[in-house]
């Protein structure tokens, strides 16, 4: 079985770019425009991984992340890893840490990186 | 002798008689046995004799008396600046006149009162002169101070206010004259500005401190200020100081510190401009990377492979190729926007009609209208519209409100543009029925970088379109723009222009 993925972006073309690298990697993607339909994504049917922009309407990356670790609360946390055009004004690591985010990709980024991200998450997750 | 007057030689010649009269009777018993011619001979000779020795007498009298007159008149009738000479002056008297010596030790006397009073007379002069100076210096140093839009605040070396100008009063809410020997810590709350003015005060050395602070405004605001507090050392804490050191160690511990003078700019709008410009830098960044990330990743999969069909290719090109106009076409208007503020754009304006102008935007629009089966729709005024517009800025506004309503407006829409005369003015509008606006983002429309986050995926903007239009409308041509929406209805954006004919 696949690890099903959630991407969020209100970028369409970066969640096209991202979910088409995923896919090609071999993962199970499902696409989100907005922090508000990602969250539905997220209820109704808890994915094994999350990618979320940070600005974005309805609801912004950090509104999602909290909703998602306070659904997460008794379970293993799903690894998460964000995507952001702010990446030089975030202080990343505290963040990262305060919110337990695998790895903050600053835009532009590497679709390539991504998935090496998301394999590194989801293999540390397993062992 | 022509002096001597009437009464004098009637004196004279009485006494003289009298005398020769005593004279004859005293000598009868020796008299008697003369001849009445010699007796006569001897009484008219001793009187004559007599008569002219009083005469002489009293003629010499009556001269020094004269002289003595003449010379105290002399010592009177000297003209003030006489009195400058340290020397005393010379008494015009005979060296055997009986007063030379008085008066001579009077004149030096009078001399000498007359030099002293002289000298006072000019000190005091002088020192009304100094004092009018310095009056006036005060005078214009307070009116310097009260003129002065920043608030100076004097306070001395106990901490007590001495001075304050208006601006002053009015910043922190206090009466200068009510409030003058008050304890500034009385006059303020601001922690802050006390611990500056504490520590510029306690400082051994001369010191200039600087520090922004942030005090209330006369809304209640919070206001920043850039406070600069100067200390100095007044006459009173010199002479204390001086005291002190003299009496060593008795007064030591209670030696003053400094007074200070505290001047206050209000920075807020430079603040507020630095905010706006680390704001403005930051959105441009973020805006720019949106496309560029866009370019970078879809630049990746075509290098790496990951399109295996020609579809697929030209899918990923058309969104490096549209990416790129985006990027492209921010930066035009954010050069734009940057040239026009700054003032570097000329701008020619020559009165036209905007009609035409609207006519050319409409053709420009047009095809992308069309492309999005959108009813593009020019109802112009038949009116001959006169503005006095730079055509290509003009064109500019016009076509990014077009375009805009172009993004925002769902296939199957429609589109008016519409001009018309409103009495003095020309006015044209965009109509749309588009997505349409909540009451809280037409107030933001205009605000740069700002977009309606839940129609971002309709349209790929800059975010500078609209207030590039309200810049080349409102700063460069003096108009007005305003929009006017219903969510989910439609928006219109209306401009109002000075008539090329009203400004003749």
């Amino acid at each position: 079985m696949s690890y099903d993925i959630l991407i969020c972006d209100d970028e369409l073309h970066i969640l096209r770019a991202v979910e088409f690298k995923l896919k090609r990697a071999g993962y199970s993607v499902r696409c989100a425009e907005d922090g508000g339909k990602a969250w539905e994504a997220f209820q109704a049917q808890r994915p094994d991984m999350l990618i979320t922009d940070l600005q974005m309407p309805v609801m912004n990356g950090f509104e999602l992340i909290e909703r998602v670790r306070q659904a997460d609360e008794g379970k293993p946390s799903i690894p998460i890893v964000m995507l952001t055009a702010k990446g030089y004004e975030m202080a990343c690591r505290e963040l990262a840490e305060q919110w337990g985010i695998q790895a903050i990709l600053a835009k532009p980024f590497s679709p390539r990186e991504v998935v090496e991200q998301v394999q590194a998450a989801l293999a540390a997750q397993v062992s | 002798m022509n002096r001597c007057g009437v009464p004098f030689w009637l004196a004279v010649c009485s006494l003289a008689l009298s005398l020769a009269a005593a004279v004859s009777w005293l000598a009868q018993p020796w008299t008697g046995s003369l001849s009445p011619q010699l007796s006569a001979l001897l009484y008219g000779g001793t009187t004559a004799l007599a008569l002219i020795a009083v005469t002489r007498i009293c003629v010499r009298w009556r001269r020094q008396l004269a002289q003595g007159k003449h010379a105290i008149q002399g010592l009177l009738a000297r003209p003030e600046h006489d009195f400058q000479d340290e020397k005393p002056p010379t008494i015009s008297l005979p060296a055997d006149h009986p007063w030379r010596d008085v008066l001579m030790h009077v004149a030096e006397r009078y001399h000498s009162l007359a030099h002293r009073l002289q000298e006072s007379e000019d000190a005091r002069a002088a020192l009304q002169a100094q004092l009018r100076k310095q009056a006036a210096e005060h005078e214009r140093a307070s009116l310097v101070l009260s003129s002065l839009n920043v608030p100076v605040l004097v306070v001395d070396e106990y901490g007590e206010l001495v001075q304050a100008n208006p601006s002053a009063e009015r910043l922190f809410n206090f009466n200068a004259d009510e409030a003058y020997r008050r304890a500034i810590k009385n006059i303020t709350r601001c922690e802050q500005l006390l611990d500056l003015l504490n520590d510029t005060q306690r400082r051994k050395s001369h010191t200039t401190r600087q520090e922004e602070i942030q005090l209330p405004g006369p809304d209640g605001m919070p206001r920043w200020h850039e406070v600069t507090a100067c200390s100095f050392t007044s006459e009173a804490a010199k002479e204390a100081e001086a005291l002190a050191a003299s009496d060593s160690g008795v007064l030591a511990h209670s030696q003053p510190s400094q007074g200070a003078v505290v001047v206050l700019r209000d920075i807020t709008s430079q603040k507020a401009a630095q905010q706006r410009y680390a704001e403005f830098v930051s959105a441009v960044s973020h805006e720019m990377k949106t496309p560029l990330a866009s370019i970078k990743a879809y630049v990746e999969l075509l290098v790496d492979g990951d399109a295996e069909d020609d579809e697929t290719r030209e899918e990923f090109l058309n969104v490096i190729n549209s990416q790129t106009d985006r990027l492209h076409r921010l930066i035009d208007n954010v050069l734009n926007l940057a040239r026009i503020e700054s003032g570097v754009v000329e701008i020619h304006k020559v009165s036209q009609p905007l009609n035409s102008i609207l006519t050319e935007a409409y053709e420009t629009v047009k095809p992308a209208a069309e492309a999005k089966n959108i009813t593009l729709v020019s109802a112009l005024s038949p009116l001959y519209l006169p503005v006095l517009a730079d055509h290509d800025q003009m064109l500019q506004a016009a076509i990014n409100l077009l375009s805009n309503a172009v993004k925002y407006t769902p296939e199957g829409g429609t589109i008016t543009l519409r001009s018309r005369d409103l009495d003095g003015q020309v006015q044209f509008e965009v109509e749309d029925t588009g997505v349409g606006l909540s009451p809280e983002n037409c107030e933001r429309i205009f605000d740069r970088f700002y977009r309606v986050k839940k129609d971002t995926h309709m349209a790929s903007g800059t975010g500078l379109g609209l207030p590039l239009a309200k810049t080349i409308v409102e700063d460069m041509h003096g108009g007005r723009i305003s929009v006017r929406s219903t969510l989910g209805e439609g928006s219109t954006f209306i401009v109002t222009l000075p008539s090329a004919a009203e400004l003749g």
